[in-house]
């Protein structure tokens, strides 16, 4: 993994911080229930309003790490935003496009393998925080407003896949 | 000897979890995720927001749930692990007492919430009260320790219901304050539902 990881902790309160940006662990157990609630949701647009947040604040933590590191090239931000993915414990993203838009892949999924422990396969695609992670993937990279790429998963490991597979097309 | 929580908190604070090569955190038999702060707290409110005033309290419910199963498994997990049984156990002289006050160690040394018991009465009642918790930076209008309550619940559960995994739901925790509302603490008290 070539990300840089600076893990920080304040004294006084133990939070931990990555890179500068506080972090707190969960399980399986609490992403899997907050994708369900969202799903439970859809009329109040839980789902959109998961992915819609996952973006923001990826964008944000991402786009730090692309200046303070200097990386300029699509090709370094893409390794980038696979790395962080993975340091957060979510699986293991494979992107591959340009500024068009592209193609993503998880071989690993802590949401859909989390999801399938908990309560076996699902009859649909569930991972709207990683549409979210790989929309900020693409903005940030290509130094895009947010909302600037549509995320579609056309196949996923909770509904029995191999891989996930998420298609990205410019807006 | 009891629980020596700053004994506690400084050994648990030194543990540090890393991902495998499938970008997996698999640890305390569940898969571990490290997520952003701002982005958990973002979320909780905006679905706060869009729920109209009707349904804020099935929202609120479920936030709750979720960091409740999320404590009730993993909390199982942390307080059979080896660190705890290391660090932990050997400590232990009032059984379930002190599970719990080393589960709250466990909370501070982790950054969920800079917390401990106040008051316990086995199986009927526990008074936390939290001086840090990341959910009071949520921005939002009223209490929102919805993790916190959540855990609260699970851990007491753990200590005085059935037998994992067949003790859910037996007790219930309330928010009575908090700091997100100008309150100088957090306060969560668990009773028998």
């Amino acid at each position: 993994m070539a990300l840089k990881t600076e893990f920080t902790m304040n004294n006084e309160t133990n939070r931990r911080a990555l890179n500068g940006h506080e972090v707190v662990m969960h399980s399986h157990h609490y992403l899997a229930l907050i994708t369900k609630l969202v799903e439970d949701l859809e009329d109040l647009g839980g789902p959109q309003i998961l992915c819609e947040v996952v973006e923001e604040n990826m964008r944000n933590i991402l786009n730090d790490y692309f200046q303070e590191n200097s990386l300029s090239s699509a090709e370094e931000r893409y390794r980038a935003g696979e790395d962080y993915f993975s340091t957060f414990g979510l699986g293991k993203m494979h992107i591959t496009g340009d500024e068009k838009g592209g193609e993503v892949r998880l071989t690993s999924s802590h949401i859909d393998e989390g999801w399938t422990m908990k309560w076996g396969p699902h009859s649909k695609p569930v991972n709207h925080l990683t549409r979210g992670f790989i929309s900020a993937i693409f903005s940030a990279a290509f130094n895009k407003p947010p909302k600037s790429y549509a995320i579609d998963e056309t196949a996923s490991i909770v509904t029995g896949e191999q891989e996930s597979k998420f298609i990205v097309t410019a807006l | 000897m009891t629980v020596m929580r700053d004994t506690v908190v400084k050994a648990l604070a030194k543990v540090h979890v890393q991902s495998d090569e499938n970008g997996l955190i698999p640890e305390y038999e569940v898969l571990v995720n490290l997520l952003p702060v701002s982005l958990l707290n973002t979320f909780s409110e905006r679905m706060m927001e869009a729920a109209p005033p009707e349904r804020k309290d099935e929202v609120e419910a479920g936030l709750v749930r979720a960091a409740y199963e999320c404590g009730y498994h993993t909390g199982c997990g942390i307080i059979t692990s080896e660190i705890f049984s290391d660090v932990v156990m050997p400590m232990v002289t009032e059984d379930e007492k002190d599970i719990l006050r080393g589960a709250y160690a466990a909370f501070t040394a982790w950054g969920w919430a800079k917390s401990g018991i106040v008051q316990l009465k086995e199986a009927e009642k526990m008074t936390i009260r939290a001086f840090d918790y990341y959910e009071a930076d949520s921005g939002g209008k009223g209490l929102r320790g919805f993790m916190l309550r959540g855990l609260s619940q699970a851990f007491f559960d753990l200590a005085y219901a059935e037998p994992y995994p067949d003790g859910m739901d037996t007790y219930l925790c309330r928010q009575t304050k908090g700091i997100e509302v100008g309150d100088s603490y957090g306060e969560f008290v668990v009773v028998k539902k």
